[in-house]
């Protein structure tokens, strides 16, 4: 008995092509992995392959965030800008995102208060207005579960009445970007903070070198013409 | 002087003064349609923008012809595959017509800023100086990110499928000052040096015609036509001058780009603050 297993082994083991081909076929199975690995990865690969604009979602994908001291923002760790902006923050967890600021009905443009976010390319290049996506009073906050601007739907209610097949990744587009040089878009869109200083460091770092070379360059061959010429000069004087 | 007695140094051949033709028209057409849509806000953005039928058409012109200069771009890298002597590989790579970086470069860098600040002698160049490999290699640069991002841009919808969409602000700022940096080098920098410093006024023809004067290279690059000399193949390369109607035509075609590059250059430069950045 331990002779022939001994013996299949060994022919086994001889057979290199047929030991390569189990090789891969385990590590094929390992990269797949089991079909229940598919529930633990990302959600945004989830939706970005598999899901386009339906806007309807199993209760444990749409389930609201609660409310839970110190906001939602300090409840994944990411520390608040400053205490009085707090409640702001929490504004856009509201129905009437504006409810109670005193002589809101005063206002008749949104970026009398809101001026930065005025200043982005679908207001500036297409314009659109602000209540085509946050919709019109009561304006609810952005987060506010029933929201059409809410995280879970804005995809399907808000992008694609324009981009039509908007997923849930597309929607993760900063409409009002933040400004990219400035140190406060370190802390809220650190990828754009240190993607435009990089690319602004290449740039500038080009010019500051080739911008005096050049001129250097055009004023010393200037000098040579100038000398050359008083030097041919004074020969044909001589 | 006989018009066909032979005074000029082969330095281009056809095939890459094709690429730079192609190249020129398609960057041309790129910053002109990039800018009429930076600039859409403004008078002179929106005129830039109708020469091509206004926004849209601008931004769809920008796509197709960049999707076009992509092509361009990957056959170029076939062509200089195809141009690398695999046997000597890859000792070949750094030979004295190579386009690579190279240690000497860096020596002769320094030694050149040495000379325009009147401190050191001028440097004996080779074929291409670290200048000409600069450009080339910003452009191959400019290339691959210009492109990469030009093409998540122009097709958000498939992008945001393989990154999440706060990718595309990422891929946005990258583009743009890329192409500021392009614009910047290639309408201030590479024109100056190339077409309007006192040495190569009016215009350095090199690249439409081919060749190159052979006393100005004996000037400015001594070390390329002595090699030529002691391996004697200058005879072989000398070439007469061009026709006098293609040099009023090089003439014309090279004027008309650097007007225009101009043009672009101090409309975005005056209207640069009256833009959303």
């Amino acid at each position: 008995m331990l002779s022939e297993v001994t013996n299949m082994l060994s022919s086994w083991l001889g057979r290199k092509k047929l030991l390569i081909g189990l090789a891969l076929i385990l590590m094929m199975t390992g990269l797949l992995g089991p079909a229940w690995a598919e529930e633990v990865r990302s959600t945004r690969y989830r939706y970005g392959e598999r899901e386009v604009s339906t806007g309807y979602y199993e209760e444990y994908e749409v389930k609201p965030i609660l409310y839970l001291p110190g906001g939602p923002l300090m409840r994944k760790g990411i520390p608040l800008e400053s205490a009085p902006t707090e409640p702001i923050r929490w504004r856009t967890y509201l129905t009437d995102t504006h409810l109670g600021i005193r002589d809101y009905k005063r206002h008749h443009d949104c970026t009398d208060c809101h001026p930065q976010q005025g200043r982005d390319r679908h207001t500036v290049r297409a314009g659109i207005t602000c209540d085509q996506c946050h919709g019109r009073e009561p304006i609810s906050g952005i987060n506010h579960y029933w929201s059409p601007l809410s995280p879970i739907r804005r995809h399907a209610y808000i992008c694609a009445k324009c981009h039509e097949g908007a997923s849930v990744s597309y929607a993760e587009y900063a409409v009002h970007e933040p400004i990219p040089a400035m140190l406060s878009t370190r802390q809220t869109f650190p990828f754009l903070f240190f993607a435009f200083w990089m690319m602004a460091t290449v740039a500038g770092g080009t010019f500051v070198v080739f911008l005096p070379h050049t001129a250097l360059w055009g004023i010393r061959e200037l000098l040579i013409m100038k000398k050359d010429r008083a030097e041919s000069e004074s020969k044909q004087q001589d | 002087m006989s018009p066909n007695s032979k005074t000029r140094i082969r330095r281009f051949s056809p095939v890459q003064r094709l690429f730079h033709l192609l190249l020129i028209l398609c960057f041309m057409t790129q910053a002109t349609t990039g800018l009429a849509r930076m600039y859409i806000e403004t008078v002179w953005g929106q005129r830039l923008a109708w020469v091509f039928g206004g926004y849209t058409p601008s931004r769809t012109i920008h796509i197709y012809v960049g999707i076009f200069m992509l092509c361009i771009f990957a056959l170029h890298v076939l062509y200089m595959l195809s141009k690398v002597n695999w046997r000597k590989f890859p000792g070949s790579l750094f030979g004295p017509d190579s386009m690579l970086p190279q240690p000497r470069d860096l020596k002769e860098s320094i030694q050149h800023f040495g000379w325009l600040l009147g401190m050191a002698k001028a440097p004996r160049f080779e074929r291409w100086g670290y200048w000409e490999k600069f450009d080339y290699i910003g452009v191959c640069w400019g290339m691959c990110l210009l492109g990469a991002t030009g093409l998540l841009l122009a097709y958000p919808l498939v992008a945001s499928r393989i990154m999440p969409g706060w990718g595309l602000n990422v891929a946005f700022w990258v583009h743009k000052i890329e192409a500021i940096l392009a614009m910047g080098h290639v309408f201030i920098i590479h024109f100056f040096i190339a077409h309007l410093r006192p040495h190569a006024f009016p215009m350095d023809r090199s690249m439409f015609e081919g060749s190159v004067d052979l006393a100005a290279t004996h000037h400015e690059k001594p070390d390329w036509v002595a090699r030529l000399e002691e391996t004697g193949k200058l005879e072989s390369v000398l070439v007469p001058e061009a026709p006098g109607w293609r040099r009023a035509f090089h003439y014309v075609f090279g004027y008309c780009a650097v007007a225009l590059g101009i043009f672009l250059l101090i409309g975005a430069l005056v209207n640069s603050l009256s833009i959303t950045w």
